[in-house]
């Protein structure tokens, strides 16, 4: 059984590997670890729960696929009502996103995989981390700083776990002062961790101007200094070749935390009673669970990870931080988790989904001159359409669609009679 | 208040169902001016169901229904309310910070020139209250009001909007026993005017003690019309379940009373929320073994007296004794490792995390304990066993411990509370209205449970507001009233009579025997 599982997960990472170093035959090798563990969990569960759970899983996506079709044929409708084509555009989204840029759709992935999964993780305990952005910040000067000022007889992997450590905990320290206001007055932490994040943004020139460059050339730079190479994080080109040159292994850590971050919420005491917490908080004080302990614990892992988004934009990316850094990741982050419905590995997917619109939507804007604020008007779309699913059960619960049937049905009577 | 012969209402062989569910299966029932009709059923015997669509919430598979004679088709409550019906439902549809007058009026209001007669209003209401002898203030903000006058408000709504049958869903369940007595009053003065009545609920002596005649529904479908002057109890309870049902169960004697108490409270005080005096001077005991029942009207520190035994609030002065330590500072955390269980008032609120699946309500308050944990991590095969296990123990009909607790009924959710709660291997326990909106059988079944830990030796405070509950179980009574224990006294050396009149006098009680 286990050798099953085993074997799909060593065949999962070995097909990314492949992939994500462009041996597109690495896909293969991801369909394969599929079948393989669905295999298992068939085995495991028998054949009729495995039919029931498969058959779960399609139905909580359907809302989902639903809605991003038609945010796309609405898209359409506005691109032909404004002039412009949109099978051309589309075909330039879709090329730019997941087939010429495919690599800029990953690394636009990576850091919003890290802050869904912090939003996503505070959620999970009744809490808003909308200032996620404040902590990604934080990671992000932090690692710069480290970058610029660690020792280099560090040997290169001890400085990477380091600076990642570093920039974690002072994520994690940025949301001590909400969690504790939190416990101790009831502030709610909507409104400080968003204040925590504006005043973080604020402080940042302070640091670039700090370690920017020669005084001489320029006195306002717009970037720090670009930290030591030896603390880049590799290139997925150092092990394979025929890789793309910018791509790193964030995506790999962005994926395993994601792994990890379930793990935490569904099969340890803690995630048990922070869920707890979060679906029911006055049953979870009832029966002896710590909610003050617990409330800062959840805020502080999420903070951690919202940090980790910015540490490795640092170490894989930028190499720098830059004073427009105005990516908005923490607050993307938020649409990320709400598009996953709060599932962490969910979040792989539609940090990718996001990912490949900005990619291909980049790409489509440069080729066929469509604004690429329809991809933003597109991405409105889906989310409203998926946080109105209460809309649908309404309509179903009322019997709309059967009304709505029924109606036609007679309509075509009476056209019948007529 | 004989009840003329005019037929209001009528349906006729209404079947609704809810895809393979038949929730009501050809049901005709007969409503004759200013009568008080009961329906009486167990939870999920369709009751609900078949209110809803006589006021046009929901549309017949098949059937008719007839209002005056003529056959409508309501599409929407409005149509209903239009056509002289008027529904108060069990959660109050008011607006608390708004007046009585706004209340009533809303959606009606009188208008002229785009404002809102609010004088010609208030005239209309007391001209309302006055003819139907609903006395209530037309100016006092609604939600500064006790529950039996937001009652009233709900009913005068429906008044006000000219209705001729007044439809009532479970209007018993919030009030308190005085609050019930004057509903009823009411209830018999509309029904004298002219007003047809229609109750729904699942308690027999209200059907009983209000109705004309009572209908009993079972697993949707009408499975007896009695003349409420002529039917007893017992009937309509075989009737409503099915089978014959032991009203009473066998009340176990209780062990030893010579031990030390296992918990004991020593003038204690607690304050409310508000930071009233909630409890006054408190001293009680609870043995092993036995059932301490605590009777009194809701809002009497009952509330307070839970929260202050298991840990929830602080306690102002005097002492709280477990197994002879003081555990008055100590969190809930602590007190339920140290064997002390709960059955909250509201399991759903306090007693189960709905969306969480069975296998995960039954380890609360039990995750740090191993085999169900260890060094942090939760063994999924245990919790599940464990949760197989009590299923099957407690009877609680589930498809799998996977199950979400919200899907469940509202006995089985209870079955759940108890089960862990049980389970715990307390060696006292709080209980706390542990059969609220259960239907008989589940309500014979918590107290078998009950019973069952009772004769283990475990110590057991059970606070209820229904008396029959206290009589039924409890070994020793006591009675709170505004905060004060007024009276104690074993089981069988009083009566309900003398209990209730503790409950609503208090210490006058005392004086005036």
């Amino acid at each position: 059984m286990i050798v099953l599982h085993v074997l799909a997960l060593l065949l999962a990472v070995a097909g990314s590997v492949l992939y994500l170093a462009s041996y597109f035959e690495g896909g293969l090798l991801l369909i394969g670890a599929l079948v393989l563990e669905g295999f298992a969990q068939r085995k495991k569960l028998g054949k009729a729960a495995f039919t029931q759970q498969v058959k779960g899983l399609a139905q909580k996506s359907l809302v989902p696929v639903v809605g991003i079709v038609v945010a796309l044929v609405i898209g359409a409708i506005i691109m032909a009502l404004t002039g412009y084509d949109p099978v051309k555009a589309y075909e330039a989204l879709f090329y730019g996103g997941l087939i010429k840029n495919w690599h800029v759709t990953v690394l636009n992935a990576v850091p919003l995989i890290f802050t869904g999964l912090a939003i996503t993780f505070a959620f999970q305990g009744g809490l808003f981390n909308i200032g996620a952005e404040g902590q990604y910040y934080i990671g992000v000067i932090v690692s710069t700083w480290l970058g610029l000022t660690l020792s280099p007889s560090l040997p290169s992997w001890f400085g990477i776990v380091l600076i990642y450590l570093a920039a974690m905990l002072a994520g994690a320290l940025l949301n001590v002062i909400p969690a504790l206001l939190k416990v101790n007055t009831g502030a709610h932490e909507v409104v400080t961790t968003m204040m925590l994040a504006y005043t973080v943004r604020t402080l940042s020139p302070l640091f670039i101007r700090a370690f920017g460059g020669d005084p001489k050339t320029s006195s306002h730079p717009l970037a720090t200094d670009a930290i030591k190479d030896r603390f880049w994080l590799p290139l997925f080109q150092s092990i394979l070749p025929e890789a793309i040159y910018r791509l790193h292994i964030g995506i790999l850590l962005a994926i395993v935390a994601a792994f990890v971050t379930r793990y935490i919420l569904r099969s340890t005491n803690l995630g048990y009673k922070i869920r707890a917490l979060g679906y029911n908080p006055k049953a979870a004080r009832t029966y002896g669970i710590p909610v003050g302990w617990m409330t800062t614990t959840a805020l502080l892992i999420s903070g951690a990870l919202a940090a980790m988004a910015g540490a490795t934009q640092v170490l894989g990316l930028d190499h720098r931080m830059f004073q427009d850094l105005n990516a908005g990741y923490g607050w993307n982050g938020i649409s990320i988790a709400l598009l996953a419905q709060n599932n962490p590995v969910a979040i792989i997917f539609t940090a990718l989904l996001w990912g490949a619109l900005d990619a291909g939507g980049q790409y489509m804007a440069r080729v066929t001159h469509t604004p690429n604020a329809i991809i933003e008007i597109i991405k409105g779309i889906i989310l409203f359409l998926l946080l109105s699913e209460s809309l649908y059960e309404q309509l179903k619960k009322h019997g709309f669609w059967k009304r709505w049937g029924r109606r036609r049905a007679s309509r075509k009577q009476k056209e019948v009679a007529a | 208040m004989t009840p003329g012969q005019q037929n209001v209402l009528e349906t006729q062989h209404i079947t609704k169902r809810f895809g393979h569910l038949v929730a009501n299966d050809d049901i005709s029932i007969l409503l004759k001016k200013g009568e008080i009709l009961a329906i009486l059923g167990e939870n999920g015997a369709g009751k609900t169901t078949l209110m809803n669509i006589l006021f046009g919430l929901y549309r017949p598979t098949s059937g008719s229904i007839k209002l005056q004679g003529v056959d409508v088709n309501f599409r929407s409550p409005r149509e209903a309310i239009a056509a002289g019906l008027g529904m108060v439902h069990q959660h109050f549809m008011l607006v608390p910070p708004l007046t009585v007058t706004q209340n009533i009026i809303l959606g009606q209001e009188p208008v002229k020139n785009g404002h809102i007669l609010y004088d010609k209003a208030k005239k209309e209401v007391q001209e309302l209250s006055r003819r139907f002898g609903l006395e209530i203030d037309p100016d006092a903000p609604v939600m500064d009001l006790p529950v039996g006058l937001q009652q009233r408000v709900e009913i005068l709504k429906a008044l006000y909007r000219k209705a001729s049958v007044l439809i009532l869903d479970e209007p018993t369940a919030v009030l308190s026993p005085r609050e019930v007595e004057e509903l009823f009053e009411v209830l018999k003065k509309l029904a004298a005017n002219g007003t047809s009545i229609i109750i729904i609920t699942h308690k027999l002596e209200e059907a009983l003690s209000i109705a004309n005649r009572v209908y009993v529904l079972r697993r949707g479908k009408l499975v007896a019309e009695m003349d409420a002057t002529r039917a007893t109890p017992q009937e309509l309870a075989n009737q409503m379940v099915g089978r014959p049902v032991v009203l009473s169960v066998e009340k176990p004697t209780p062990t030893s009373r010579d031990t030390a108490p296992i918990l004991k409270l020593e003038k204690l005080c607690v304050r409310s929320q508000r930071g009233l005096p909630a409890l006054v001077n408190v001293d009680l005991s609870v043995h092993r073994g036995e059932i301490l029942g605590i009777a009194g009207v809701e809002g009497n520190g009952q509330d307070e007296l839970c929260k202050a035994v298991i840990g929830l609030c602080g306690i102002e002065s005097g002492s709280i004794r477990y197994k002879d330590k003081d555990i008055s500072h100590w969190n809930s955390r602590r007190r339920i490792e140290a064997g002390v269980g709960y059955i909250p008032e509201d399991r759903h609120t306090s007693g189960l995390v709905l969306p969480f699946t069975l296998s995960e309500n039954l380890i609360l308050g039990k995750s740090d304990r191993p085999p169900l944990c260890r060094h942090g991590i939760l063994n999924k095969r245990e919790i599940d066993s464990n949760a197989t296990k009590l299923m099957q123990q407690y009877d609680v009909r589930a498809e799998r411990p996977s199950t979400t607790v919200s899907t469940l009924s509202g006995g089985n959710q209870q079955k759940v509370v108890v089960a862990r709660e049980f389970s715990r291997n307390p060696d006292f326990l709080l209980i706390s209205q542990p059969t609220r909106g259960l239907d008989v059988g589940a309500i014979e079944y918590i107290y078998k449970k009950i019973n069952e830990l009772k004769v283990q030796g475990v110590g057991i405070l059970l606070i209820s507001m229904e008396l029959e509950e206290i009589f039924a179980i409890a070994d020793r009574i006591a009675v709170l009233h505004k905060g004060e224990v007024v009276f104690e006294s074993l089981a069988q050396a009083t009566s309900q009579t003398e209990v209730g009149e503790y409950m609503f006098r208090g210490k006058l009680a005392r004086r005036a025997q």
